[in-house]
């Protein structure tokens, strides 16, 4: 279950971000999304924003968590997990 | 008030973002909606920036970096762009998810850089640029009120050089709706024929044009631009003609001391007249130049045909595809563009050999 909401969220963020040079294969469930791994940016955090409002009902009432569920695909899909209505 | 052109970068439909070469080999089309031949972004721009940026911005940095290189200057005084249009890709982008998304879940990305100024303060954030920047959005006078405001600054700010852009671009929405009310032709024509073409409409094009402007002659400089004019809704052709007569007098010119002009002929049987009976009233001993076929119409679109008599004053010769004639002079000493957007804005630059 896990895994597969792990690969959906990486086929989503490439099209959200425009990572057009990358595939899923390329992004690692633990490898950091922001500064080394990835490289995403502050744009990227809001845009990570959106999109887990817009495809799982999801609001991040505190932008502070961010930093947290947004520290590799496994943080993200985890909260998803624990808070998808 | 006058400016020597230092440096040109250009992307257009055309192979022309190689600044040493001036269309050995046209591009013909035969579709009525021309879209621009890009070069390898990555050579200009960093791939993690580059994913979020539209084809019109990603257009126009590249053209201004040719630009900048090719006059030698890494940092402009001032930039400053005309655009009709603006980032029309990611506003329609913009506009279709708040429609689509009623008003909720809008991403950042699409907003910011859907903005008409964004290509100049995109290109001001890669050479951290923090001088003067303006883009003039005023329909078929943007890249003429850029080129103006330049030419101000020149005069009148103490700086010494400008970088100016006009840039537009079409998108395939964009394309259906104007041809909805008759801009475009029904059928398709081959480029290098729309010159005989009898019927209405144009074919509709796009493009990123970057002059770099100076105050100070240097050897290397493509020509000097002497005067720009704009002219709204002209009550008649003739009030066209004389408004060129009294802007070569401006100059001390005379219709005989103009070598070239080049003519906005677009096959669109509703305006092309206005170019012939400016050829035939005034400039009949002028060799005679047209641009469309190969740019496609667009607001901007003078910016590719400065680009065209900038290399034709530098280089002194004429490409036979944009001749309509024969070249009835030696020497090319004064080239005029003459164009109209829709018989509504009509505007006339005149550039001379340095």
């Amino acid at each position: 279950m896990m895994t597969e909401l792990m690969d959906k969220l990486k086929g989503e963020i490439i099209t959200q971000l425009n990572l057009e040079d990358l595939k899923k294969e390329d992004i690692s469930d633990d490898s950091p999304l922001f500064g080394d791994g990835l490289g995403l940016d502050s744009i990227d955090a809001l845009e990570l924003i959106v999109l887990l409002e817009k495809n799982y009902g999801i609001k991040i009432a505190n932008p502070a968590d961010g930093k947290k569920i947004f520290q590799t695909i496994r943080t993200m899909a985890e909260y998803i997990e624990a808070n998808k209505k | 008030m006058e400016a020597y052109i230092r440096g040109t970068g250009i992307v257009s439909p055309q192979k022309t973002f190689n600044t040493h070469d001036f269309l050995t080999e046209p591009v013909e089309y035969t579709t009525n909606s021309l879209r621009c031949i890009e070069p390898v972004y990555t050579e200009f721009l960093n791939p993690i920036l580059a994913r979020r940026m539209g084809r019109i911005i990603k257009m126009g940095i590249a053209a201004s970096s040719i630009c900048l290189k090719d006059g030698g200057v890494p940092i402009p005084d001032a930039i400053i762009t005309g655009t009709a249009l603006g980032c029309h890709e990611d506003t329609e982008k913009f506009l279709l998810a708040i429609i689509d998304n009623e008003e909720q879940f809008l991403t950042p990305t699409s907003f910011m850089q859907s903005t008409h100024n964004t290509v100049s303060s995109q290109i001001a954030l890669q050479l951290k640029c923090m001088n003067y920047n303006f883009t003039y959005v005023h329909k078929g006078f943007s890249f003429e009120s850029a080129l103006l405001d330049g030419m101000m600054m020149l005069e009148e700010a103490g700086i010494h050089n400008v970088l100016i852009g006009g840039h537009d671009e079409m998108t395939e929405k964009h394309f259906k709706i104007t041809s909805r009310v008759g801009y475009w032709k029904e059928e398709n024509v081959p480029t290098m024929e729309i010159i005989n073409s009898k019927t209405e409409g144009s074919i509709s094009g796009e493009g990123a044009g970057f002059f770099l402007l100076s105050n100070q002659k240097s050897e290397t400089d493509y020509a000097k631009l002497l005067a720009v004019k704009m002219i709204y809704q002209p009550e008649n052709q003739k009030d066209v003609q004389s408004e060129i007569i009294e802007l070569l007098k401006e100059k001390n010119l005379t219709p005989e001391d103009i070598d070239c002009v080049m003519y906005g002929i677009s096959g669109d049987v509703r305006f092309d007249d206005i170019y012939y009976n400016l050829q035939k009233a005034v400039f009949g001993n002028s060799t005679s130049v047209y641009f469309k076929h190969l740019s496609g119409e667009y607001q901007t679109v003078s910016s590719f045909a400065m680009w065209e008599a900038a290399m034709i004053l530098k280089t002194q010769t004429i490409p036979v595809c944009i001749l309509i004639g024969e070249n009835k002079k030696k020497e090319i000493k004064n080239v005029l563009i003459y164009n109209t957007y829709m018989n509504t804005y009509h505007t006339v630059s005149l550039l001379s050999k340095c």
